[in-house]
């Protein structure tokens, strides 16, 4: 423990806001889990934005996790004497998804008992279990990095991280990818949406929440490179979606998505962590547009519930949901930053 | 043996008389309907059209629900063929409703008729709602079918999901579902769709037939057969003497 930290390091306007998004959201996430239900959702619109937010937050911290195997396997020294940092930001993230995703569920034992009874044609259990595996291996090469322990375990755990962050990340675009039946989830492109979202968010956030130079020309290069990608990915998207012949499909992607990507890439160098930021919120939109768009239009008996198709606008709620999940990454990030960063490794 | 059901659409009169018998039956709280419809209004004045589908869990053999839950909630009884669900084993992801393409299956996003558990009066003298479930004896509501409660719970925990269970408590028993025995008109047939004797068989090895959506793969065990068309309202189903008709 850091015997530097006092009182005063918590007086301070980020631990206020964090403080107020903790209980404004977790108000919310109390009275999901024991009084009632408060989100937008109905029998045909399910998934709303608290999935969202676990997805959003999970894919970060899973872009932060191949950021950082990538730089223990290459040996790159810009990002490898940030391993601690960057290993408490994946985990900050991950629980902050977590915490949206319990509230989502409307109970924490959800989340274990996922893992009790699987069925392994699910895309969703895998999920499960590939981040609770990222979990546990984050928290072992933190515990390890505290204890001043490397040595012959460090590669195999890089390998490990990457390839399973890698699988969790196309996993998730599995959930969606894998449903039949409705015409705006199909197909393996929502896989490749999501592992580079993932890059593009945690890379994003790497250079936002940990200004380095060294790090923030390392990250920025990859954010940059996957930005452009993901342009390039989206605008494949929208030309399928203009020439699609598939009936009922609205299409989640635009051309108005494309900008923030292009912008954050062309002009990265002018202000790196507001340029980030916009990549991030790009992001979020694209997240946000595919998993609602895939839900608007009623099938079977719903038609006649909901309307055919179905228009969503979050509600206070959820909002207070995404809210929630990022005031606790962040203040988990915080309180790793202020208790363990300082820390000398033992002898 | 697997249980299957045969939906003539000449017989059915649209009554929705399958949809309040389940209710009943099932005890499904408001907003959830195990047994509920599809409408088409086709064509245009005066050669217009207007279809009534009734639909509930196609019990599909290839059950994306199936495939999709994580917990195996949503699962398949071998010996029956029936998609049956195990509120004790849901968690709630609502990864069935998203991969169902029939749109058949419902969250209870509330404790299911929490309204029934007030003690609230409305005037003095009258019962509230929860000493009307008590006087009745009932479960979460005053008509609260008790027999529900043999293979599954008569009011299901809040944020699981349910759906149509082919009326299994009542098959236990010898009985078809309560919408087949509801129908009026004798539009559902129900048995053993595996068994190419039985009268359900008979029905689709005469009739054709389809399920929905079966371009999908999902192989439902609820067919349609026969269009409805006025001029053959009193041709007969089947040969006299084979089960019911018109």
């Amino acid at each position: 423990m850091n015997s530097n930290v006092s009182f005063r390091d918590f007086a301070t306007p980020t631990w206020i806001l964090i403080a107020v998004g903790l209980v404004a959201g977790g108000a919310v996430g109390l009275y999901e889990m024991f009084f009632g239900h408060l989100f937008a959702t109905n029998n045909a619109l399910v998934w709303t934005l608290p999935l969202v937010v676990y997805i959003f937050l999970a894919l970060m911290s899973t872009g932060v996790s191949l950021v950082l195997a990538y730089g223990l396997i290459m040996k790159d020294a810009s990002i490898t004497q940030h391993t601690r940092p960057l290993l408490i930001m994946a985990i900050g993230l991950l629980l902050g998804g977590f915490t949206a995703l319990a509230t989502e569920l409307g109970s924490v034992l959800n989340l274990v008992w996922i893992l009790l009874s699987p069925n392994l044609s699910s895309p969703i259990w895998w999920m499960g279990a590939l981040y609770s595996v990222e979990l546990v291996l984050l928290i072992v090469k933190l515990v390890m990095d505290l204890k001043g322990r490397h040595g012959v375990f460090d590669m195999p755990l890089a390998w490990g991280t990457l390839v399973i962050a890698a699988a969790a990340a196309i996993t998730i675009g599995a959930v969606f990818g894998t449903v039949i039946g409705r015409p705006d989830y199909h197909g393996a492109f929502l896989s490749i949406v999501t592992l580079v979202s993932a890059l593009v968010s945690g890379t994003a956030a790497i250079v936002l929440l940990r200004p380095q130079s060294a790090l923030t020309e390392t990250a920025g290069r990859i954010f940059r490179q996957t930005a452009l990608l993901f342009a390039a990915l989206i605008l494949m998207r929208v030309a399928y979606e203009a020439h699609s012949t598939v009936a009922g499909m609205l299409g989640w992607a635009s051309i108005a998505m494309l900008a923030p990507f292009l912008i954050a890439a062309v002009l990265f160098t002018l202000a790196p962590r507001l340029l980030s930021l916009l990549g991030i919120l790009g992001v979020l939109w694209v997240q946000y547009s595919f998993i609602i768009t895939g839900q608007l239009v009623s099938l079977g008996q719903t038609a006649h519930w909901y309307g055919a198709v179905q228009s969503y606008q979050p509600n206070l709620a959820e909002v207070l949901v995404l809210v929630l999940g990022i005031a606790v990454a962040a203040a988990l990030i915080k309180l790793g930053e202020q208790f363990l960063i300082e820390r000398r490794p033992a002898a | 043996m697997g249980y299957g059901m045969v939906i003539d659409q000449q017989l059915c009169v649209g009554c929705a008389a399958c949809t309040i018998a389940c209710k009943i039956e099932n005890n499904t709280p408001v907003g959830i309907n195990w047994c509920d419809k599809i409408t088409r209004t086709t064509g245009k004045f005066p050669d217009v059209r207007y279809e009534y589908i009734s639909t509930m869990c196609n019990h599909c053999d290839n059950a994306p629900c199936v495939a999709a839950c994580p917990t195996q909630a949503m699962h398949k009884d071998r010996q029956t063929g029936l998609t049956l669900h195990d509120p004790k084993k849901c968690i709630g992801c609502k990864a069935c409703i998203v991969g169902c393409p029939y749109g058949v299956i419902s969250v209870n996003w509330e404790r299911p008729h929490r309204h029934w558990a007030q003690r609230d009066r409305l005037a003095e003298g009258c019962f509230s709602p929860r000493e009307m479930v008590e006087e009745s004896g009932g479960e979460g509501s005053p008509h609260g079918n008790p027999e529900r409660g043999t293979t599954y719970p008569v009011v299901r925990p809040a944020g699981t999901v349910e759906k149509c269970t082919f009326c299994d408590h009542r098959l236990a028993q010898g009985l078809a579902p309560a919408c087949v025995d509801a129908c009026p008109s004798g539009a559902r047939q129900f048995g053993d769709i595996d068994d190419p004797n039985s009268e359900v068989s008979k029905l689709v090895a005469r009739h054709g037939g389809q399920g929905l959506r079966e371009h999908l793969g999902t192989r439902p065990r609820v067919i349609y057969i026969r269009d409805y068309k006025p001029q053959r309202r009193f041709e007969p189903a089947r040969p006299a003497g084979e089960g019911q008709g018109a």
